[in-house]
């Protein structure tokens, strides 16, 4: 078979083979009720991610369609309606809007929608061939019972050519259809010429077939324009919608990715890099969701413990080794270790030795653990909040403060520090608005219930204030010291004076310092480091590794290393590298063939003499071997090298091989 | 370095401008006196203001410059090219486009004379100093590295700063750590920096297909089990495999050796452990010849029912085949990254087709370099995970070894496919055709023992080859492009046999058999009775591009069997 272009797969032997189903030892037993607790976990996730990226473009779309109402209702004859759809850098990889919209359109009206790419024909006649078979065929599939060779021909008249557009116009006239909308997916692409040759030619039987163009556009306008030739352009009636959504994108997924029902949290590290795959390479937002779905499916698969998230899950389901596996966390050993500081050895005797008791205790760290992470995100969005109302603050976006805040940094953060300071010594009237941000957002309660006391007072002072015009000021803000400078015996001295306050600031003072102490306490209480929390293994996935070998692979360090340091991958007592002192270049004869040659082509610059390799090879491998043995070994290394794309001939020199490939690039 | 650094700096200060001088004087000087400080070799400097009578003393030594490739294994066996090891040391040139420019500027003047160089370092050293190229010096100094046979100290190394221009450096196998990628290349890839001797590969060291295959099969890999384990360690990910592909991703296996064995283990055991085994189609991307439309009319056979029309282009199939998907289709394509399915429309098709839900891939990539295969939409669209599968499998159904070797190395394929091909056509054609063809083997053979007997040129089995082929015209070499034209140009024969400057035109042994003796022959010995009869045979062994005819000077057509000597004879062998 190994010869054989391509066939169907069929175990060799005929027979069935006695179907040993394996049952999965141990730990992974569970593997079943995981893969259930994964898919139900993940399917709510990604309902959450398709819900928002179905509105991300909701207000596009909803006007194109106005603009393809339009269009229709009173169509001119004379100029084409285009829409310019401003698709951003990253288009290539959405679903185009255009798709997007026929997906969209209601059925009032009757309209042929057809996508072509650049790559759908290189002439004229060829694209044209394409739209019309496009056109056509999708008319077809949706009433099979008609004529299914050549609807549009004429009847009587002569066959007509394959790219006559008169076939799209009987089309169109025994459909009724309205609208011929033609999406050019990437019109960068296209041909200037061709592209403007296709608009004249719709032009032409735009009395007849009532065309509507989109372009995708991934660049700008302009530089459509200056490809399209002039008459082209006059015959477009255009209008520019802008779809363009990126960094916004990724900030809405990940948000729907880490709201607080969440049953599994991504941790500091593998966000990180994840958002950072994201913004280094232009990658569709698509590869956001499948990255994320891909920490769900390595947690689930790889870590027995993580069946305690699903949340039907009952004492009879697990088995002993799960329990122990729980035993045996790290955060529990923690957590035992302070029950015996507190003096409650009779409960971790409890957890250790009654399986009931085990089980209960995980189920609710898990409950207690997210709910504690569901509050941190909530503080970050108070942090978010303050941000947004306290002015010359800029606001972090979600992502980065959720980052932040899983890595247990935010609480402390001097960035969280100044935004306190700030408020510190902000007037009343930036005050009142900060504080009323935080009654608006309604949440979390016990920090709403100490607020609302202090913006009570606060208001009381507002409205008792002598001078209306001036806010009240707070006694720590600079504007109230003034600076003195004296100078006494040649120094000259700084002095802060703290201008006279009145009463009403002091009072304001006081109250403002109890508002930014009361958020302190309550950043202080939130914002624990997750990986404090208890039994935080079971809800929180912070691997980096799977991830970065799966999703961003090094293929060409891997066969280098492979070759240059055999033993790395084979682990074999022969060609370790304590046989020479080096670390990796160490030639032994004991290593595969290619890995000799691949180590004596890395000494050699680009030209390398076939017979010096082949003496040096020999010298290697040892003369003790035969020689047609040897060489045997040195042409498969050499073809291998070869098929790696390593070495390739020259004809430079006889018997010479040119070097193509350096290592460590 | 930081301390390096200044010592450089020093240096600078002292005495700014002739630089390369400094460096020649101490590339001379390093042999005698390796552990020099750097303030004795600065006084040396000093002392050399005259730049001339050192940089000639190097020049006129170029025989010594020559580089030994390979030097490792020289060290341990002294077996390989003693001529070539009086020094390791070598010229190295510049590698800035700027530089050369230069260059070229200044051999335009200096071209006459080359006892100008003088004035040649002179303007170089100028044209230096105005351009002041002082960054990319830093990058030079880092690149700038000891003779690995003598490491030095870093005091050592604080040697003159600035930029040695065509003077001696050495060439080290292993380049300075810490250097960015892209600088890594330029060392590696020094223009100019390595001589490699112009020995030849004795042809009768390769094997043939026979041979080969005799010896691999006697062959015993010694890492066997170490082989064994590595692969039972990637058949313990065979779950998370299945896992994976049923959330929709597709595989992409990659690293050294064959993975052909492992995937078909894993379609297996996807076999045996799927409640409903799914249609699973395996492509062999290094199978010769294999395109798109395989693939898909494979694809097809299992998706469509059978008997139903394909549509001839492969886009239009794809089509169809995207809509009439039904039920779940594993796609297992081994080597996605051969030249077979390179071109961009494979792999957008098989894009296109891994896009599809019910469709999962499972693709192995072999070199080193695959993902440049695809663009980022590519990309997006075949949705992999990657997976590092180094299983050190030897590419047995892969690779054509001999073929594959031969072809690297220049020499033509026909000759290997050569002696086994005859043999098999001759087997296929009439018992004179076979006598016609051993007469016009003999007579070769017997014109080229002739020829070196009457020319008293001593020929190894190389030489010999030329002696038959190598006079050819280039205009009329035809198919036999590559060895023989190759042969002439190469020129560097080894130095190894006492070789006389054959004059050639003059004397040239006859090519091949003349077509009129030949055809008397051939009657004579009731092989044919017309010259029809005679061409007739003639033209199949043509068609086999088992000879070929050619003119020599004084316009006779001449017959030969494109072949070398050893070959020739162990034709004759068989046929007699």
């Amino acid at each position: 078979m190994e010869y054989e272009k391509c066939y169907v797969f069929k175990p060799e032997d005929s027979r069935p083979v006695k179907r040993r189903k394996v049952e999965p030892q141990g730990l992974q037993s569970s593997w079943n009720l995981r893969k259930e607790a994964y898919q139900e976990a993940w399917k709510a996730q990604q309902d959450r991610i398709d819900e928002r990226l179905r509105t991300i473009n909701a207000t596009t779309i909803n006007g194109i369609l106005d603009f393809l109402e339009e269009a229709a209702s009173n169509a001119t004859e004379i100029r084409i309606p285009t829409g310019l759809i401003l698709a951003g850098p990253n288009s290539a990889l959405r679903t185009s809007i255009a798709a997007q919209i026929s997906s969209h359109s209601d059925t009032t009206r009757r309209r042929s929608y057809i996508q072509i790419s650049s790559s759908s024909g290189s002439n004229l006649k060829s694209l044209l061939k394409t739209i019309i078979q496009k056109a056509t065929s999708r008319a077809v599939e949706d009433d099979e019972d008609e004529l299914d060779d050549q609807p549009a021909s004429r009847k009587g008249g002569p066959k007509l050519l394959n790219y006559d557009l008169e076939l799209l116009h009987l089309h169109v006239q025994e459909r009724r259809i309205e609208q011929v909308v033609i999406a050019i997916e990437d019109p960068e692409a296209c041909d200037g010429e061709l592209l403007s040759e296709l608009i004249e030619l719709f032009s032409y039987w735009q009395d007849r077939i009532p065309f509507v163009l989109f372009f995708n556009i991934a660049t700008s306008v302009e530089f459509l324009q200056q490809r399209l030739s002039k008459t082209a352009i006059k015959h477009l009636d255009g209008r520019v919608f802008d779809a363009a959504v990126s960094s916004d994108e990724v900030e809405q997924v990940f948000d729907a990715l880490t709201t607080s029902d969440t049953s599994l949290w991504i941790g500091s590290n593998l966000s990180t890099m994840i958002l950072d795959r994201q913004s280094d390479y232009i990658q569709g937002i698509e590869s956001l969701v499948q990255a994320a779905r891909y920490a769900y499916m390595s947690h689930f698969y790889a870590n027995a413990v993580s069946i305690s998230l699903s949340p039907s899950l009952a004492l009879k389901d697990v088995t002993a080794q799960y329990l122990e596996a729980l035993r045996n966390l790290p955060s529990f050993r923690t957590f035992a270790r302070q029950l015996l500081d507190n003096g409650d050895p009779g409960r971790l005797r409890d957890l250790l030795d009654r399986d009931d008791k085990a089980f209960e205790f995980a189920q609710n760290s898990v409950r207690e653990g997210k709910e504690a992470l569901a509050e941190i995100l909530e503080a970050t969005e108070v942090v978010r909040s303050l941000q947004i109302t306290i002015p010359n603050t800029t606001a972090s976006s979600k992502s980065r403060m959720y980052v932040q805040a899983m890595s247990g940094k935010l609480a402390g953060s001097p960035m969280l520090r100044t935004l306190l300071l700030t408020l510190r010594k902000a007037p009343s009237d930036t005050a009142i608005n900060v504080a009323n941000a935080l009654l608006e957002r309604k949440t979390p309660r016990d920090l709403i219930d100490e607020l609302s006391p202090i913006v009570r007072e606060i208001e009381a002072l507002i409205k008792d204030q002598d001078d209306k015009a001036q806010p009240l000021r707070s006694e720590e803000d600079v504007k109230n010291s003034t600076l003195r400078t004296t100078v006494i015996a040649q120094k000259v001295e700084l002095s802060k004076q703290k201008s006279a306050l009145s009463k009403q600031d002091a009072a304001y003072t006081t109250i403002i310092r109890r508002l930014s102490d009361v958020l302190e306490t309550y950043f202080a209480e939130k914002l624990v480091n997750p990986k404090d929390l208890t039994l935080h293994e079971i809800f929180l996935y912070d691997l980096k590794s799977p991830f970065r070998e799966v999703f961003t692979p090094r293929p060409r360090h891997a066969v280098e290393r492979a070759l240059a340091a055999p033993h790395d991958y084979l682990d074999c007592d022969c060609c370790g590298p304590d046989h020479g002192d080096g670390d990796d270049a160490t030639l032994a004869s004991t290593q595969p063939s290619t890995a000799v040659l691949y180590q004596l082509y890395l000494e050699s610059g680009n030209m390398i003499n076939a017979s010096d390799l082949w003496q040096a090879f020999q010298a290697v491998v040892g003369d003790s071997q035969d020689e047609q043995q040897v060489m045997a070994q040195f042409q498969r290394g050499l073809a291998e090298m070869r098929y790696l794309g390593f070495v390739k001939n020259t004809r430079k020199r006889v018997d010479h091989v040119a070097k193509v490939a350096w290592r460590g690039l | 370095m930081p301390k390096r650094r200044k010592t450089e700096e020093d240096v600078e200060d002292e005495d700014p401008t002739p630089r390369k001088t400094r460096r020649s004087a101490k590339d001379d000087e390093r042999p005698s006196s390796p552990a020099q400080t750097p303030s004795s070799r600065k006084s040396i400097l000093k002392n050399t203001p005259t730049k001339g009578g050192l940089l000639r003393s190097v020049e006129a030594t170029p025989s010594s410059l020559r580089k030994v490739l390979f030097s490792t294994p020289n060290d341990r066996k002294d077996v390989v090219e003693e001529d070539n090891e009086e020094t390791p040391t070598n010229t190295r040139n510049d590698r800035s486009a700027r530089r050369k420019s230069q260059r070229t500027l200044q051999k335009q003047i200096a071209e006459t004379e080359d006892s100008d160089e003088e004035q040649d370092e002179r303007d170089e050293a100028i044209a230096q100093a105005i351009l002041g190229d002082d960054e990319d010096e830093e990058v030079e100094d880092a690149m700038d590295v000891d003779p690995p046979s003598a490491p030095d100290t870093p005091s050592k190394t604080g040697r003159p700063r600035g930029r040695p221009k065509g003077k001696r450096r050495e060439r080290t196998p292993s380049p300075p750590p810490d250097l960015p990628p892209h600088e890594l290349y330029f060392f590696q890839n020094r223009a100019g920096a390595n001589k490699t001797s112009s020995n030849t590969l004795p042809s009768h060291l390769l094997l043939n297909h026979e041979d080969y295959f005799a010896q691999m099969k006697d062959y015993k890999d010694p890492h066997e089990p170490d082989m064994a384990r590595l692969k039972q360690l990637h058949k313990r990910s065979f779950d998370q495999w299945i896992f994976e592909l049923e959330e929709g991703f597709n595989l992409c296996l990659y690293g050294y050796g064959s993975k052909r064995n492992l995937i078909m283990d894993f379609a297996k055991h996807f076999y045996v452990h799927s409640e409903k085994p799914p249609q699973v189609v395996i492509v062999n991307g290094y199978a010769p010849g294999l395109t798109i439309r395989d693939v898909l009319t494979t694809l097809a056979s299992v998706i469509l029912p059978k008997n139903s029309k394909l549509p001839a282009q492969p886009n239009a199939l794809l089509d169809l085949l995207k809509t009439s998907i039904s039920t779940p289709v594993i796609l297992m394509i081994h080597s996605l990254d051969h030249p077979n399915l390179r071109k961009a429309q494979a792999q957008s098709i098989l894009a296109s087709l891994a896009s599809h839900p019910k469709v999962s891939l499972l693709a192995s990539c072999d070199t080193p370099n695959f993902p440049l295969l695809w663009d980022i939409s590519l990309s997006s669209q075949f949705n992999f995970l990657y997976h590092d599968t180094t299983t050190f499998d030897p590419y047995t159904a892969e690779i054509e070894v001999v073929q594959d070797v031969n072809a690297l190395l220049g020499r033509s394929r026909r000759t290997l496919g050569g002696k086994d091909g005859v043999g098999y056509v001759l087997k296929s054609l009439p018992e004179n055709a076979r006598n016609l063809f051993r007469i016009l083997v003999a007579e070769q053979l017997a014109l080229a023992v002739d020829g070196e007997e009457g020319f008293g040129i001593a020929m190894d089995s190389d030489a010999e080859d030329e002696g038959i082929l190598g006079v050819e015209n280039e205009d009329d070499i035809g198919m036999e492009q590559d060895t023989p034209s190759r042969r002439k140009k190469g020129g560097g024969r080894p130095p190894k046999k006492k070789k006389e400057p054959a004059p050639k035109p003059v004397h040239a042994p006859a090519v091949g058999v003349e077509y009129r003796t030949l055809y008397h022959k051939a009657v004579e010995e009731f092989v044919c009775s017309s010259e029809v009869n005679f061409r007739t045979l003639l033209k199949e062994f043509h068609d086999h591009q088992m000879i070929e005819s050619r003119k020599d000077a004084l316009g006779t057509e001449r017959l030969l069997v494109p072949f070398r000597r050893e070959e020739l004879e162990a034709i004759l062998e068989e046929l007699v």
